[in-house]
């Protein structure tokens, strides 16, 4: 029996780390791994331990009050485990917080709140951003817009070289790097682009009435059914003005929205994809306090440079008439309050968002705040999707079997995109 | 000797705990080794090695793997010929096709699929689906596409219903003769047979409650009509015929050369012809 016993502890010796040597252990425990002893048969003559069993389940009845060993302040097998509440400090100590479970927050609600953020990429991209903010879409810019970019009065001198100036500064020249990432060019491109464009104040002393303004914080909460959205975030620049936007449809275009459908798209709902939430709080902030000289938002500038979750051209559009209708909305709110109804001056926001490359322009109009039926006057966009700047702007030429497919440098340039974006730029001051 | 060892183990567990503590500070080993009251609770679920499959909540973002190359918890090989490959991550597929989004429970399941993709964790391509509110991945169909509508229903009615690939429905409701996949044994459980690429089932024939269906390996098998099933043949249909070609095309898949050492083969080698075995039934008496 007792040489069964002396096999049973050494079989498994060859598990022991080499730092651990026999003249220390004063236990046998120290020289089985996991520190378990299993004094069965099978297992000790090979060296192989079995995975420990789950302990047993202990279930609270409603009513009885367990028997623990808590006053004899050590285990005594037959009783039951003691629970004892958890320490409170008794001062708030701003190292060692943890926050109270979700139901236990003050700003919890049981409706739940769906909320567009910046982070939010849409299955169903602009159809549901259009559903969302009960809206009908126009393919390409209004008339207005695109007189003001075939009016030659309002180019910059020399405009095309300037901005393939821009473009290779942003794209070839910026870094002894072999290629800028989009990180660096998208936001330069965007940067030269509007000190360009700023500068026709010369001619034009409107434009002075504006300011870029940088991580302002949106909120605008509306109702639509029985479902509360928000949209909130920090995002992009903002481009903002002394003066509104003029209004761009005018009456008979407005009410006829009014007989035009929204599309719904089952059987996926218009919630999907939305952070769906029950800790908020219903909050319409333009990001500007009162008083501030710059009220009214004039263009929302967005750069996708694939770093938050990466947004192809859709779910960009889609962000994008999010935000310009949340904008607007808070807006609205701040001017006529919070009662929904049918706006007599519609407020008016563009957008414009890149990727170095392809720019998209959407242009929001905003007639109602009463979002709650799907019928009655609806919201109205007009989008222009995937223009590009250029086509390939190369530091090393592409060659494929020794021939030049793509030359280096600047190739492909488009200057109707840029006369565009002009134009977004100049309306409501030229 | 051992007697002396038995005994020190012993006192070491006892109650009284005068030497434990101090052979645990002077040797500096760590409570989990010695005597003393600090137990290992639940240290061993938590491992680093399983912790990527342990998530609860169901997500459509692919999840990281750690490959074990055959290897358990103790080191050891425990499966030969797995090892290597090509990097792959987990996309957490449903099962049960009749779950439904808390808070639309009595609405009709009906999703669009919105995309049909490879899985490397399988032999049949996977599908995105989208309905509600909510995103899965199930296991595609034969002719299954991008923009397909498809519908999973838990009623059984006194006619069968005219079966559509890609829906799923109990077995009841189902024609005999239907081509079927992503069987479950027991209602809600989720399926388990019939998932491999190309593989389908037939429904044999519907008895008092219950539904014979025949497995790809001609076995037969009784379940209760209440099971779900989806109809159609499962995706990547080609798959048994493609050709491996080399021996990197392996490698790349995780598959480790087995040994070369000629063993002589026993009797489990060679081919049998053997009638089937009889019906097996997944119907308890009680039911």
């Amino acid at each position: 029996m007792f040489n069964a016993t002396v096999q049973r502890i050494r079989t498994p010796a060859f598990k022991i780390t080499k730092s651990c040597k026999s003249k220390d252990c004063h236990s046998v425990l120290y020289m089985i791994p996991h520190g378990r002893r299993f004094l069965s048969t099978s297992s000790c003559l090979y060296g192989k331990i079995l995975p420990r069993k789950k302990p047993r389940v202990v279930h609270e009845i409603a009513g009885l009050e367990p028997i623990t060993y808590a006053d004899r302040m050590h285990f005594v097998p037959g009783l039951a485990k003691p629970w004892f509440p958890p320490w409170d400090r008794g001062w708030k100590d701003p190292s060692h917080y943890t926050s109270p479970k979700l139901e236990d927050m003050p700003l919890h609600k049981d409706k739940t709140c769906y909320m567009f953020n910046q982070r939010t990429n849409v299955l169903e991209g602009v159809r549901q951003a259009l559903w969302l903010s009960k809206s009908v879409i126009i393919k390409g810019l209004p008339a207005q817009i695109l007189t003001l970019a075939e009016d030659p009065a309002n180019q910059i001198e020399n405009q095309d070289e300037r901005v393939q100036d821009a473009i290779k500064n942003s794209r070839l020249w910026d870094t002894t790097e072999p290629r800028p990432p989009r990180e660096r060019f998208c936001p330069s491109l965007l940067h030269r682009l509007l000190h360009l464009c700023g500068g026709l104040q010369v001619t034009c002393p409107e434009l002075a009435k504006r300011i870029l303004a940088e991580k302002y914080s949106l909120a605008a909460t509306w109702r639509r059914g029985e479902d509360v959205f928000q949209v909130r975030g920090q995002n992009g620049l903002l481009l903002n003005s002394m003066t509104p936007v003029p209004v761009l449809a005018g009456e008979e275009q407005i009410q006829s929205t009014a007989d035009q459908a929204l599309e719904t798209f089952y059987p996926i709902a218009p919630t999907i994809d939305l952070q769906c939430t029950h800790v908020y709080q219903e909050k319409n902030d333009t990001g500007f306090r009162e008083g501030y000289p710059y009220p009214h938002a004039h263009t929302l500038f967005l750069m996708e440079m694939g770093n938050t979750p990466k947004l192809f051209p859709e779910q960009l559009r889609a962000k994008m008439v999010m935000f310009t209708f949340g904008n607007a909305l808070a807006r609205a709110q701040a001017l006529y309050g919070k009662e929904p109804r049918v706006l007599e001056k519609p407020i008016v926001v563009q957008s414009v968002a890149t990727n170095g490359r392809l720019f998209q322009f959407v242009v929001f109009q905003l007639n109602t705040t009463d979002l709650q039926s799907d019928s009655g006057v609806k919201n109205l966009v007009w989008v222009d999707e995937d223009q590009p700047l250029y086509d390939f702007a190369k530091v090393r030429p592409f060659i494929k079997k020794k021939v030049v497919k793509v030359p280096a440098g600047l190739s492909g340039y488009q200057p109707n995109t840029f006369k565009k974006f002009l134009a977004l730029y100049l309306h409501g001051a030229a | 000797m051992s007697v002396g060892l038995l005994s020190r183990a012993l006192s070491a567990l006892s109650v009284s705990r005068a030497a434990s503590p101090q052979i645990a500070s002077v040797s500096g080993v760590s409570a989990a080794l010695t005597g003393s009251r600090g137990f290992m609770t639940s240290a061993c679920e938590c491992q680093n090695r399983s912790l990527w499959k342990q998530r609860e909540k169901y997500t459509v973002r692919p999840i990281g793997m750690k490959k074990t190359g055959g290897r358990d918890y103790t080191g050891r090989i425990v499966t030969h010929g797995i090892g290597g490959g090509h990097k792959q991550r987990y996309r957490m597929i449903d099962f049960q096709r009749l779950r439904y989004e808390p808070g639309r429970e009595d609405q009709p399941i009906v999703e669009k699929v919105v995309e049909v993709r490879y899985d490397p964790c399988r032999s049949a391509d996977i599908a995105l689906v989208a309905g509600g509110s909510r995103k899965r991945w199930i296991i595609a169909t034969e002719t299954m596409e991008a923009g397909d509508v498809i519908r999973s229903s838990s009623a059984i009615g006194r006619m069968a219903v005219l079966a559509k690939e890609g829906d799923s429905h109990p077995l009841g409701a189902l024609p005999i003769g239907t081509l079927i996949n992503n069987l479950e044994l027991l209602p809600g459980r989720g399926a388990q047979y019939i998932r491999a690429a190309g593989t389908c089932g037939v429904l044999l024939r519907k008895v008092n409650g219950t539904a014979i269906v025949q497995l790809p390996s001609k076995h037969q098998i009784q379940v209760l009509e209440t099971c779900v099933a989806t109809v159609g043949r499962v995706s990547n249909v080609d798959h048994n015929k493609r050709i491996i070609g080399k021996a990197g095309r392996n490698r790349w898949l995780g598959i480790r050369p087995s040994s070369g050492r000629w063993q002589r083969k026993g009797g489990w080698a060679g081919r049998k012809i053997r009638r089937l075995p009889p019906i097996k039934s997944f119907v308890t008496p009680a039911q």
